[in-house]
């Protein structure tokens, strides 16, 4: 369990290091890379044991590590008996762990300075429209948007014209040829013959007396009624043929 | 011309119908005064209310002027809407924003390089709280995103600006003192590091 809440507190590779390094009340820029390096992996191998996934990075630094342990262990070459020509392989690392650890103070620098701002109230913005007379509406656009949007316009409006050029308004068909039909030959129920005429009454627009010459027309030809005419132009009389026995389907 | 007195009356009751933080140019404008002079009027108006102690402050944010309240009440304010919400930052958080807010503007790459970490979450995170925002691309290697922190963080962490963000270049300075007496050794490795 205890390493449990160790892993809480080291957010990468870096903050394991140094933490191990104040632990051991290292010298920053003295690091015993040989102590801290077996320190690191028995930690990492401690972690693994409890089956903990770590991350790829964990890894890149225990190899630099070992790099830096194996290159240590290397007699220091004397260029014209100067050592202090001599370049220490621990550098590069220490300059990452101090650079690390100026951004790690300054995070806590950070985190006092939040505990202090949760502790000041501010109001966010007020919704001003109950106080203006029209509220405006502001679209947030720039030039080209706002061409762009006024172009869209117009080609819609040039389409809808066009469509109005080339097409025409339809209306609905009122009544069908077959509901006709059933009508007339309701009529028939009354009185055995009917003239034309008085189909059509007076008040019939052109489209209801078509409408009432085909219904007679499909009922000549379904054999339903007879037509007579006794003078060309003349008054057309209709009759109910005597229906046959395929025929009844149509009596409703 | 308006006289400076009620210039300064209408800026408190602007902030006051305002709520957030309130433009300096904005403010200017109303009475078409420069914004030198709007600024002016703003920093005396918050004199007075820190100089009286009032329980309620005028902050400045990024050119901009907020009413806020006194840091002491905040147990009153708590007992007054409680329970509060907790909102702090986890500790990866933290250091992220703290060196974007230090080293901006700064890729993700150089921000991964300094933890040794991924940090593609965090910034996320950051990013959906809008403490951190896109500002720009690199002229690096696949133009990568630069990131900078936006005046929410200001706000939060109760700075006026960047200026404002404590020192921290002298950290190494300080370690190096400190341990100056104390090794013979660290001498010559330091000396590397003057010259690097």
């Amino acid at each position: 369990m205890a390493y449990k809440v160790k892993l809480d507190i080291f957010e990468g590779p870096f903050d394991l290091l140094v933490y191990l390094i104040e632990n051991a009340e290292m010298n920053i820029y003295d690091i015993k890379v040989s102590e801290i390096t077996s320190q690191y992996l028995n930690y990492l191998s401690l972690l693994q044991d409890y089956n903990i996934e770590l991350a790829s990075e964990f890894m890149v630094l225990a190899a630099t590590l070992i790099e830096i342990k194996s290159k240590m262990l290397l007699p220091r070459p004397k260029i014209d008996g100067d050592e202090s020509a001599y370049e220490d392989p621990r550098a590069e690392l220490v300059q990452k762990i101090l650079e690390y650890k100026k951004f790690k103070t300054a995070a806590e620098n950070l985190e006092q300075l939040e505990e202090l701002g949760l502790k000041i109230y501010s109001k966010p913005q007020e919704d001003l429209s109950q106080y203006t007379k029209e509220p405006d509406e502001f679209i947030d656009l720039d030039l080209s948007q706002f061409v762009k949007a006024f172009n869209l316009f117009i080609q819609k409006k040039k389409k809808i014209e066009d469509i109005h050029k080339r097409y025409e308004k339809i209306e609905q068909d009122r009544m069908s040829v077959e509901d006709r039909m059933i009508e007339i030959r309701g009529l028939f129920k009354a009185k055995s013959g009917i003239a034309f005429h008085d189909l059509i009454a007076d008040n019939q627009d052109k489209y209801d007396i078509v409408l009432t010459f085909v219904s007679v027309l499909e009922l000549i030809r379904l054999n339903t009624v007879s037509v007579r005419q006794h003078t060309s132009l003349g008054e057309i009389y209709l009759t109910l043929k005597k229906p046959k026995g395929g025929e009844l389907h149509h009596d409703e | 011309m308006t006289s400076k007195k009620t210039i300064k009356s209408a800026f408190e009751s602007m902030l006051f119908v305002w709520g957030d933080p309130l433009d300096v140019k904005v403010a200017a404008e109303v009475f078409n005064i420069d914004f030198k002079e709007a600024y002016g009027y703003f920093l005396e108006l918050a004199q007075e209310y820190s100089d009286e102690g009032r329980g309620i402050e005028i902050r400045e944010i990024d050119k901009k002027f907020q009413f806020c309240t006194r840091l002491e009440n905040n147990d009153y304010i708590e007992k007054l809407c409680s329970p509060t919400k907790e909102k702090r930052l986890s500790q990866p958080a933290l250091e992220v924003l703290a060196i974007i807010a230090y080293k901006q503007p700064v890729t993700k790459g150089e921000i991964e390089s300094i933890r040794g970490i991924k940090c593609d979450r965090v910034l996320e995170g950051l990013a959906k709280k809008e403490l951190i925002a896109e500002v720009g691309r690199s002229s690096g290697i696949g133009r990568p995103i630069l990131y900078g922190t936006t005046p929410e963080f200001l706000k939060n962490f109760g700075f006026k600006d960047l200026g404002d963000l404590p020192e921290i270049e002298d950290i190494g300075e300080t370690v190096q003192k400190e341990e100056e007496n104390e090794s013979i050794d660290y001498q010559q490795i330091a000396l590397d590091f003057r010259e690097a």
